[in-house]
């Protein structure tokens, strides 16, 4: 039996631990909700390391330009074939934004097209029922970025898996906060986060 | 008083008289010459198939002596067959290699077929009706596992080669993963589902709440092949999986899922306590001996071990009513595929696969009896062992009367004419 533990992914270049507070939120939620073994805390793991495919659901976000090692690329690659899921979330929000930018295009070299998600997808049925597609999170309209709802998330699929998630919604603001804050609010903003484990996990 | 020459007269003839007699015979021998022969004929098994169609034909043929140049085809040996029921001595003698061939369709979704094959020193040529399969060395036995095959498959070498139909197809059922929510629940069923099975699961995430394909039960062998209960979360379905398994369906357990009564109850083993792997040490090169491991342990009398490594066994089988049950006693097979460097998720994917098709029911292939999978060995079912003697006999009968004749026309025509020059006669 193996514990879920919840990887940050590390990358040669940009703010990779723009959202230091996000794993503590999510291993939380993981354990309030389900029967999941979840690990307490969870890592960081370079992506050109072969540390990486010791944790087959991967988190990554940041503000600044994405730009892989041939190392870290390949690893992706291989890391995809075998099945690893990748999370990314553009912590900008902002498709104009230089991380949206330069991620996709990174993205795309390495897994192919990133293509919407349907909101009917599996996902959004893995643990809470999301009847419409992806939370919107109350950074979308705050004002930065690019100020739009974005109805779906992007993602690529192989062997009809996940094997990358990519979000314009900024999770990574939206559930950056200490867990313990979770009693001063009326719906938990990270069941979405659940859903995602629970995919990897199960699909 | 008569002249010596007038005396030879009446002997010349009687050596004329001798002669158109003997020409008289020869020329009857010729024209009788099938049935004459018929007592006792020589055959190359190379020839055979024209030969036979006059040896049937024929009443007086009393034996047949074979000599094995070739390997006689079934149809054949059921002439040489019933020609030895209605009475006909028939001998064999050569050297024959021991050929063996069987092809079964191995029970997975590819449909690939298994070649098992045994031959002599001299290496095996494989084909099928398309065109050359491979070269196998099979002094020891070999098996070739083949994507697919056409028509009749050949194995041998010269004009010696035993030979099988390619075999049906096999209809595959849906395989149910039953396990908690962790990465072997999740990569067992992407294994699986990428090699072709239908999978179906029930992956619990919380108390009573369960990732869960619809209309799981009734879980009967018309619906389902395989269980795969990876650890105790399978519980709830013990009694289900208890009558599946009568009715031959097949289980994989794993070493956790021993903690189920009903289950250890079917097991050809127990499980010892888990032993941690060195996937810490192995980094993207883990393989089956690296996981972290409950060897297997008092196996049942009926049950075998079908993989060891030098910490103990790691699967072991038995048959349970009409189903087949194997005990798993690898942790954490994900770590193979995701760390197993770049063979890893084939090996990974195969495995769990071979694993599905060693217990996967069979249903109801007849072998097919058109198959010539062992000609040698059916060649000594049909006329017993080679003879001793070499009879590597000429087609000419052993009478000695043709010889005789032969001798006497010459002869009697030579001391004619010598007689009549002797008398001045031309």
């Amino acid at each position: 039996m193996t514990d879920f533990v919840f990887a940050t992914a590390q990358y040669e270049s940009g703010d990779w631990d723009s959202a230091p507070l996000v794993p503590s939120n999510v291993i939380d939620s993981v354990a309030r909700y389900t029967s999941i073994a979840v690990a307490p805390s969870g890592v960081v793991v370079p992506l050109s390391s072969p540390s990486l495919f010791r944790y087959p659901l991967i988190y990554l976000t940041g503000h600044l330009p994405v730009r892989f090692s041939p190392a870290e690329r390949g690893n992706l690659q291989k890391y995809a074939e075998r099945g690893g899921l990748l999370f990314v979330d553009d912590h900008n929000h902002d498709i104009d934004g230089v991380f949206h930018k330069t991620a996709t295009e990174e993205l795309t070299r390495t897994y192919g097209a990133i293509h919407p998600i349907s909101n009917k997808h599996p996902l959004y049925r893995a643990f809470f029922v999301f009847e419409d597609g992806p939370p919107t999170t109350s950074h979308e309209l705050n004002g930065w970025g690019d100020n739009l709802v974005h109805k779906t998330l992007s993602g690529v699929e192989r062997n009809g898996r996940l094997v990358l998630l990519y979000s314009s919604k900024d999770y990574s603001s939206e559930w950056g906060y200490h867990p313990e804050n979770k009693r001063f609010m009326s719906v938990d903003n990270t069941k979405f986060a659940v859903n995602i484990v629970t995919y990897a996990l199960t699909r | 008083m008569r002249s010596r020459a007038e005396l030879r007269i009446p002997v010349e003839w009687v050596l004329r008289a001798a002669l158109i007699a003997a020409l008289a015979f020869a020329l009857w021998r010729s024209l009788e010459s099938d049935e004459s022969h018929a007592a006792g004929r020589a055959l190359d098994a190379s020839g055979l198939t024209g030969a036979l169609s006059g040896l049937l034909a024929n009443p007086s043929v009393s034996s047949v002596d074979l000599t094995l140049d070739a390997m006689p085809t079934q149809v054949e040996r059921d002439a040489l067959r019933a020609m030895r029921r209605a009475g006909v001595t028939v001998n064999w003698h050569g050297v024959a290699p021991a050929l063996a061939l069987e092809a079964d369709r191995l029970r997975d979704p590819e449909g690939r077929t298994r070649l098992l094959m045994k031959g002599e020193t001299t290496p095996l040529a494989l084909a099928d009706s398309a065109g050359v399969l491979d070269t196998v060395n099979a002094a020891s036995g070999a098996s070739v596992d083949i994507q697919s095959v056409v028509g009749q498959v050949r194995a041998g070498h010269g004009r010696f080669a035993a030979s099988v139909r390619e075999p049906e197809s096999v209809p595959l059922h849906a395989v149910l993963v039953l396990g908690r929510a962790d990465w072997d629940s999740k990569f067992v069923m992407s294994a699986l589902s990428e090699a072709g099975w239908t999978v179906r699961a029930k992956i619990p995430t919380a108390p009573g709440v369960a990732v869960s394909d619809k209309d799981l039960l009734p879980l009967d062998t018309s619906r389902y092949d395989v269980v795969i209960a990876l650890d105790t979360t399978a519980g709830d379905f013990a009694p289900a999986i208890a009558r599946f398994v009568a009715q031959g369906g097949g289980l994989i357990a794993g070493a956790e899922a021993l903690g189920i009564q009903s289950l250890r109850a079917l097991a050809p083993s127990s499980a010892q306590e888990r032993r941690p792997g060195r996937i810490l040490l192995a980094e993207d090169s883990v393989t089956p001996r690296d996981l972290p491991l409950r060897a297997l342990t008092a196996l049942r009398g009926d049950a075998v071990a079908l993989e060891r490594v030098p910490a103990g066994i790691t699967v072991a089988a038995r048959r349970a009513g009409l189903g087949r049950v194997i005990t798993v006693g690898y942790d954490e097979s994900w770590r193979w595929r995701m760390l197993g460097g770049s063979s890893g998720l084939a090996a990974h994917r195969r495995w769990w696969s071979s694993a599905v098709g060693a217990v996967a029911p069979e249903r109801g292939i007849a072998p097919d009896p058109s198959g010539d999978g062992a000609p040698l060995a059916a060649l000594i079912d049909v006329l017993g062992p080679a003879s001793a003697s070499s009879a590597k006999a000429s087609n000419a009968p052993t009478n000695p009367l043709p010889i005789i004749i032969l001798l006497i026309i010459p002869g009697a025509l030579l001391i004619e004419t010598a007689s009549r020059r002797f008398r001045g006669v031309p």
